[in-house]
C-alpha cells in the first residue's frame, strides 16, 4: 500500500499520547499513530502487552485518561455511541452463551445501528443478511444454533454480522486465536477482502505479516515500533520484544518477511540467565 | 466428509424449523382458545362445553334468557373469566419477566424470585398483618406491591451504581436481599399469633380466588406494556447475549438498558405477586421450556413466551380447582410440583436424545 501518503485526507483513525490506566497499573502508555483509510492494520505484541486494551480504546469501550482518539477526524467520545456504531464494526473472540440463538439472529443483530427500535427488517435488510452470510459461506447454516457452530464458523458469522452493520472500519481482537490454521488464514483474508480498513490484533507474526500493509508493536503498553511488515518483523525487534531468536527470510509466494524462531531456550537460559528477555 | 453429512442432517432438520413456527403458533393459539373454554367450564358448578359457548355469546350480545342460564351466565362471566385472565396474565407476566432477567443477565438460572421481589412483597403483606391482626383486606395487594416496590429501589440503588461487573453484583445483591428480607419476615411471624401465620402462609403459596374484572386492568396494562416494549427492544436483548462488550459495539448503552429491563420486570413481578401472592418457578421454567424448542431471538420466541406461560398457569388454576372436591389447593405448589416433574422429564429425554 501507499506508505508515504500519510496526509490527513486518508486517514481514517488516529491516536494522539494515549493514556489508559487500570488500578493504578499502567496499561498504555503515550501510543500515537494514524491509519489510513482502506489499509490493513496488525496489532502485534506479546501477552499483556495492551493490545485488547488498545484496541478497546479505539472501539469506545474505555476511555483513555489522556490522549484523543479520532475517528475522520472527530473525537471518538463526541460521536453518538448508535452513530458510532454505524461506521465501526467489532469481532471480538467467541463469548459463550447458553442460549438458542440461531445464525440468522446473530448475523441480523447487525441491524442494531440501523434501525428504529419499532422498525422492522424490510426486504433489503433481507437481502443483506442473507449476501452477508454467502460472503462467508455459511448460507447453508442459517436456522442452525450459533452455540453449536465450531468456532472457525462462529466467527465467520460475527464476521457477516460485522458486514451486515456496513462499517466502513473493522476492528478484530485476535479473532484467530484457537482457531486451526486454515481457518485463521481463511478468516483474515475474508476480513482483507471486505476491501474497509480493518484493525485486528494477531498472535501469529507470519500471518500478520502476510496479511498487514501495516504493523504496530506494542511492548509493555508502549508502541515499540511501526510500519510496513518489512520495516517492522525484524529480527532485532523479535529478540527485544518477544523474546525469541529467530531468522527471517522472504516468504516465497509473496516477498513479505517469513519468520522461522530457534528453539532450545531452557538450555540457553540457565546457561547464560534471562539476558534477551 | 462425515461432518459434511451430519452438517446436511443438521441443516434439513433446521429448515423444518422456519415451517413449523407457523404451525406451533396455530397450535398454540388453538390450546389458547381450547384452555379457556377448559377453565371456564370446570369447576364446582357443572357447566358443559354448550353452556360456555351460549353465554359468551349471549353475554355479548344480551338476550332474553330464562333464569337457569342466566346463573350459569353469571358464574362464568363473574367468576370464572376474571379468575381465567388473571391465571393467563399471571403466567405470561412471569415467564416474560423471567426470559427477560435470564436475558440480561446472561443468567439461565435468573428469576423474578431471585432478586428479592417476592420476599419484599411478604414482608411488606407480614408487617400489615402484623400491625392490623391478620385480616386480609383490601390493603393486602397495596402493602405486597409497596413491598416489591422496596425492595427494588433497593436492588437499583446497590446495582445501578456500579458500572463493571454489574450482572454480578446485581445477582449477588438480590439473594442478599432476599434472605434480609426473609429474615425480616420470620421475625415478625415469630412474634405474631399463629392464626396470621397461617394467613400468611397460604399467602405466599398463591392464589387467583382475588380475581375481579375491576383490578384486572391494572396488571393485564403492565403486562402488555412491558411486553411492547421488550418486542421493541428485542434486537438489543439479542446483542446482550452475546455479551456487553458485544453489545456496547453495536451502540448500546448496555449498563442503563439492563437497568431500565431489571425495572420493567420488577414491576411486573410486584404488580402479579401483590394480587396472587408467591407463584415461583414459572418465570424460571417457561423461557428454558420454550428455548428447548425453538430459537428465542425473534418476536415469535417473546410471544411464545408469554403464551405457554399463560396457557400454563390457567391449566394450574384448573387443577387446583378441580383436583380436591370441595376445596382449593394453592396454585404455588401446583406451580412447582407439576412444573418441575415436567421439566425434569424434558431434560431428562433432551440428554438421553443424541444432538
Amino acid at each position: 500500500m501507499s506508505n508515504g501518503l500519510k496526509t490527513s485526507q486518508t486517514t481514517l483513525v488516529s491516536a494522539e499520547q494515549l493514556r489508559w490506566c487500570a488500578d493504578n497499573n499502567v496499561i498504555l502508555d503515550d501510543i500515537s499513530f494514524a491509519i489510513e483509510k482502506g489499509s490493513f492494520t496488525g496489532i502485534l505484541g506479546p501477552n499483556g502487552a495492551g493490545k485488547s486494551s488498545l484496541l478497546r480504546c479505539l472501539y469506545r469501550f474505555i476511555k483513555p485518561e489522556q490522549g484523543i482518539v479520532s475517528f475522520e477526524s472527530q473525537d471518538i467520545w463526541q460521536i453518538n455511541a448508535s452513530d458510532f456504531a454505524k461506521k465501526v464494526a467489532v469481532v471480538l473472540q467467541e463469548t459463550p452463551s447458553h442460549f438458542n440463538l440461531t445464525v440468522h439472529d446473530v448475523v441480523a443483530l447487525g441491524l442494531i445501528p440501523h434501525k428504529g427500535i419499532f422498525a422492522r427488517a424490510n426486504k433489503s435488510d433481507d437481502e443483506n443478511i442473507s449476501q452477508a452470510l454467502a460472503q462467508v459461506g455459511l448460507t447453508h447454516k442459517y436456522k442452525q444454533s450459533f452455540e453449536h457452530l465450531s468456532g472457525g464458523e462462529k466467527q465467520r458469522v460475527l464476521i457477516a454480522r460485522a458486514i451486515v452493520q456496513s462499517p466502513s472500519l473493522l476492528i478484530m481482537d485476535e479473532p484467530t486465536s484457537h482457531l486451526d490454521v486454515r481457518y485463521q488464514i481463511q478468516i483474515m483474508e475474508l476480513a482483507k477482502s471486505l476491501g474497509i480498513t480493518v484493525i485486528a490484533s494477531f498472535h501469529d507474526l507470519n500471518l500478520a505479516s502476510a496479511m498487514c500493509d501495516n504493523i504496530l508493536v506494542l511492548n509493555q503498553g508502549k508502541l515499540v515500533c511501526q510500519g510496513t511488515p518489512q520495516a517492522v518483523l525484524t529480527r532485532e525487534m523479535l529478540s527485544d520484544v518477544f523474546g525469541v531468536c529467530a531468522h527471517v527470510s522472504e516468504h516465497h509466494q509473496h516477498k513479505v518477511p517469513h519468520i522461522s524462531y530457534y528453539y532450545g531456550y531452557i538450555q540457553h537460559d540457565t546457561e547464560h540467565g534471562d539476558s534477551h528477555v | 466428509m462425515f461432518n459434511a453429512v451430519v452438517e446436511k442432517k443438521q441443516g434439513s432438520k433446521a429448515s423444518d424449523g422456519i415451517i413449523n413456527q407457523q404451525v406451533i403458533m396455530i397450535l398454540v393459539l388453538a390450546m389458547c382458545v381450547f384452555s379457556f373454554f377448559c377453565a371456564l367450564s370446570f369447576g364446582a358448578a357443572n357447566i358443559t362445553f354448550t353452556d360456555v359457548w351460549q353465554s359468551l355469546w349471549q353475554s355479548l350480545l344480551p338476550h332474553e334468557t330464562s333464569n337457569d342460564t342466566n346463573f350459569i351466565q353469571r358464574i362464568i362471566v363473574e367468576l370464572r373469566m376474571p379468575r381465567a385472565l388473571l391465571a393467563f396474565l399471571a403466567g405470561s407476566g412471569l415467564a416474560i419477566s423471567g426470559l427477560i432477567l435470564q436475558i440480561v443477565t446472561r443468567n439461565p438460572l435468573a428469576d423474578p424470585y431471585l432478586f428479592g421481589i417476592s420476599s419484599g412483597a411478604s414482608l411488606g403483606v407480614v408487617i400489615l398483618i402484623a400491625f392490623t391482626g391478620g385480616i386480609f383486606t383490601v390493603m393486602t395487594p397495596i402493602a405486597a406491591f409497596v413491598g416489591s416496590l422496596v425492595a427494588m429501589v433497593m436492588l437499583m440503588l446497590i446495582a445501578g451504581r456500579k458500572q463493571s461487573q454489574q450482572v454480578e453484583s446485581m445477582l449477588l445483591a438480590g439473594v442478599a436481599l432476599s434472605f434480609l428480607f426473609s429474615s425480616f419476615t420470620s421475625l415478625l411471624l415469630y412474634h405474631t399469633d399463629p392464626q396470621a401465620v397461617t394467613a400468611v402462609l397460604f399467602w405466599t403459596m398463591g392464589s387467583f380466588s382475588r380475581a375481579q374484572w375491576d383490578n384486572l386492568f391494572f396488571p393485564a396494562f403492565i403486562i402488555i406494556a412491558c411486553i411492547t416494549f421488550m418486542l421493541a427492544y428485542r434486537r438489543q436483548l439479542n446483542a446482550m447475549l452475546l455479551g456487553d462488550e458485544s453489545a456496547t459495539t453495536l451502540g448500546i448503552n448496555v449498563n442503563r438498558f439492563r437497568i431500565i429491563m431489571l425495572l420493567l420486570s420488577s414491576l411486573i413481578t410486584a404488580t402479579l405477586v401483590s394480587m396472587c401472592g408467591g407463584i415461583g418457578f414459572v418465570g424460571l421454567m417457561i423461557p428454558h421450556i420454550v428455548r428447548f424448542f425453538i430459537s428465542q431471538g425473534t418476536v415469535f420466541g417473546i410471544v411464545l413466551t408469554a403464551l405457554v406461560g399463560g396457557i400454563f398457569m390457567v391449566w394450574v388454576d384448573i387443577i387446583s380447582r378441580t383436583l380436591l372436591v370441595n376445596q382449593e389447593l394453592p396454585v404455588g405448589v401446583i406451580t412447582a410440583a407439576a412444573g418441575s416433574l415436567f421439566f425434569l422429564t424434558l431434560l431428562y429425554f433432551r440428554k438421553n436424545r443424541p444432538s
